[in-house]
């Protein structure tokens, strides 16, 4: 028996110090009891042997299975309380699963590793999920009366946060994808003017569905939810201000940057100004400036033929946005109808 | 003996169909006509057309055909009704005709041409925009103007276009109420005076060719302040307009630099006229994808052969659509071919015909030259 003991100080010699025990046994006398049965015992050479008894194979008491003595009006919730891997015993279900060789069946639920192995719900099933929403409902307060409906929840509450939570079997209970936050957000929601539109749309880039109108921010670089959660509504606000921020060089837009055609900033306004100036027989000699502020609403049947010189450009040229532009202009410039083929 | 048997017969299956109208004058045409074919008069057609108007391969038809005969369409009705109703003090109306190459467009204008021509109008006429900044014959003159800064002339073409121009309007020409409205000085020794004819500026134009594009941007200045005094009602057709509006065309300046249309003195006096500053007159034009290179000739819609510019140059314009023939005027025009026995065969061949050509009269009418 030895005890090795290191005493390490940095800067000074390693030394080691070995101590030995020598052991002691204490040597006790033996006594010596009772040698004084005097009977002699036999010397059996041939040490004939007794016929080895075969012993009878005990039958083994093995009770049925349990799973088929379970009465059927039984409660399952007190069968399988929790959540716990597969057992064949407790379950009276035929359930097969595994590997099927060809021709055969899939094997049995006895013994069967991939019915372990899998997660199962048998401790959820709906009169226990019933009994348990029962047992908790005294803790719950009442839904609000006047969110009756999906259009007033989202007026309520136009902000949406998504965050996924895992349930799986492993040693660990976390998911590194728990951590992802989703926030969802109308845009019309946000009040917002002409300008800041456009240029929150720009920050936003593709985060914004035109179809659905719904501006969609996604933070996973945070290792924790919360953290997420914070840097999603600090970029929702950020984006929300700065889009109402006006910088200096956001004067320099020229008409080749607009993201959409305005009919005020374009030739075809100034076309139609002139027009109807020289249809009047009156002077017109406005600067820009003057026939971007000119009010159209005075020209009879200008407004069908704005929208459809927008349209013209904003939805593409096709042949219904043409005919659109036809029947407007027509009327604009008071001429008939178009013929149609009979 | 065997030939004349088969113009009888195929006279008599043509006639199974009317196809033909009596109405020759465009004015004069309604809806019932529509798909019927009218004969151009000779002299009428000659003096509009001789310098060009109608499609090479239409003219190859028309002489084989020996006559001149055009369909009546609706898209020219439609035009021509517009016109007869336009209020003419107002400002011009511009219509652009567009459809798929081959439809029509250049066959509609001459139509519209002709009405406006028994209309009594000045007819500004453009045969074919491309001749002047696409092609490249040997003897293309191109040369810096002299008037003015930067600018190249064609002055070979723009002589040839006031020929074209005094041909059409020889009548109007002749009569003499159309006068300068002051004096415009060439050189040293030549100038037309305030109150020359404005034949007499044409002729100028033609015998000095050198001054040919001035000329025109002269001529084009009076005929518009003619027409807002209510001396004549103008016409103006261009075919293939779009071409003013591709970035580039194949012209070069003397030092081979590449010329854009804007560069070309032929280009502002048209875009003048194109404007929709006068009274008195009426505008059409047509977009053509073959007016311009390949890399244009995606769609034949307007806005996109004539690029932002150009559809804010012709801003509120009126498109009309030169679209396919339909089952009447597809059938119209197969029995005049009867009739002209350039086709020949069974019944049957027309439905082929028709699915073969999809009653795109261009592809039609090739289909129809080895039948």
């Amino acid at each position: 028996m030895s005890v090795f003991i290191r005493h390490y100080n940095p800067g000074s010699v390693y030394n080691a110090k070995i101590w030995r025990f020598a052991s002691t046994t204490a040597e006790t006398p033996k006594l010596t009891n009772g040698e004084d049965d005097e009977e002699f015992r036999v010397l059996d050479i041939l040490k004939k042997r007794d016929k080895l008894q075969r012993r009878a194979p005990r039958k083994a008491d093995v009770p049925p299975d349990r799973a088929e003595k379970m009465r059927t009006d039984q409660k399952w919730g007190d069968v399988w309380p929790g959540p716990k891997s597969f057992h064949p015993s407790s379950v009276p279900l035929p359930i097969r699963q595994g590997y099927v060789p060809k021709g055969q069946a899939p094997p049995g639920k006895k013994a069967n590793a991939e019915l372990m192995k899998i997660p199962n719900f048998l401790h959820l099933t709906p009169p226990v999920i019933k009994s348990q929403c029962e047992a908790i409902k005294k803790f719950c307060t009442e839904w609000p009366k006047l969110l009756n409906s999906e259009e007033a929840i989202e007026k309520h509450y136009p902000l949406e946060i998504i965050t996924s939570d895992y349930c799986h079997a492993s040693p660990v209970i976390r998911n590194p994808l728990s951590r992802i936050v989703i926030l969802r957000i109308k845009l019309s929601d946000l009040k917002l003017d002409k300008h800041a539109r456009d240029k929150f749309l720009r920050l936003v880039g593709d985060r914004y569905d035109g179809q659905t109108d719904l501006v969609t921010i996604t933070a996973d670089r945070c290792p924790v939810r919360r953290q997420n959660l914070d840097y999603v509504n600090y970029l929702l606000t950020a984006c929300y201000h700065e889009s109402w921020n006006y910088e200096d060089w956001e004067g320099d837009k020229t008409l080749q940057d607009m993201e959409y055609y305005d009919f005020d900033m374009n030739q075809s306004k100034r076309n139609l100004v002139n027009w109807h100036l020289l249809c009047l027989n009156e002077e017109n000699n406005f600067s820009d400036e003057e026939i971007k502020l000119y009010d159209v609403a005075s020209i009879p049947n200008a407004t069908e033929y704005i929208e459809s010189v927008s349209s013209l450009f904003n939805d593409g040229e096709s042949d219904a946005t043409l005919k659109k532009y036809d029947t407007s202009v027509r009327k604009l410039l008071g001429l008939p109808d178009k013929k149609i083929v009979t | 003996m065997l030939s004349r048997n088969i113009r009888l017969l195929s006279r008599r299956y043509s006639q199974a169909v009317t196809f033909r109208t009596t109405e020759s004058s465009p004015t004069q045409q309604n809806e019932n006509q529509v798909g019927l074919f009218y004969t151009m008069n000779n002299d009428v057609c000659k003096q509009l057309f001789a310098h060009g108007g109608l499609p090479k391969s239409f003219m190859k038809q028309t002489k084989t055909f020996t006559e001149t005969a055009l369909m009546v369409r609706l898209p020219a009705l439609d035009i021509i009704d517009c016109i007869k109703v336009t209020d003419l003090n107002k400002p011009v109306v511009r219509y652009v005709l567009y459809g798929e190459k081959g439809a029509g467009k250049s066959l509609t204008l001459a139509h519209l041409l002709h009405f406006a021509h028994e209309d009594g109008f000045l007819i500004v006429h453009i045969p074919w925009v491309s001749d002047w900044l696409r092609r490249l014959p040997r003897d293309k003159e191109m040369s810096n103007s002299q008037s003015r800064e930067g600018f190249v002339d064609i002055p070979l073409d723009a002589a040839a276009w006031l020929l074209h121009f005094k041909m059409q309007n020889q009548v109007l020409l002749k009569t003499g109420d159309l006068k300068t409205s002051k004096e415009y000085v060439w050189s040293k020794r030549e100038s037309t005076p305030a109150g020359a004819p404005l034949a007499e500026l044409v002729e100028h134009g033609i015998a000095r060719v050198k001054y040919a594009c001035d000329v025109i941007d002269v001529l084009l200045k009076e005929i518009k302040l003619l027409s807002n005094a209510k001396k004549c009602k103008t016409f103006v057709a261009i075919d293939g307009f779009n071409s003013f509006f591709y970035p580039l065309t194949r012209l070069s300046t003397p030092t081979k630099k590449k010329v854009a249309p804007e560069e070309v003195s032929l280009t502002a006096p048209f875009m003048e006229i194109t404007k929709n500053d006068w009274t008195n007159g009426a505008i059409v034009v047509t977009t053509d994808q073959l007016a311009v290179p390949e890399d244009r000739q995606e769609n034949y819609l307007p806005k996109y052969l004539l690029y932002q510019k150009g559809f804010e140059h012709l801003d509120p314009f009126v498109p009309m659509e030169i679209g396919r023939y339909t089952e009447r005027e597809f059938l119209s025009c197969a029995s005049y071919y009867r009739d002209r026995l350039w086709l020949r065969g069974p019944p049957e061949l027309e439905s082929e015909l028709k699915l073969a050509s999809a009653c795109n009269p261009y592809n039609f009418m090739e289909l129809c030259a080895p039948l």
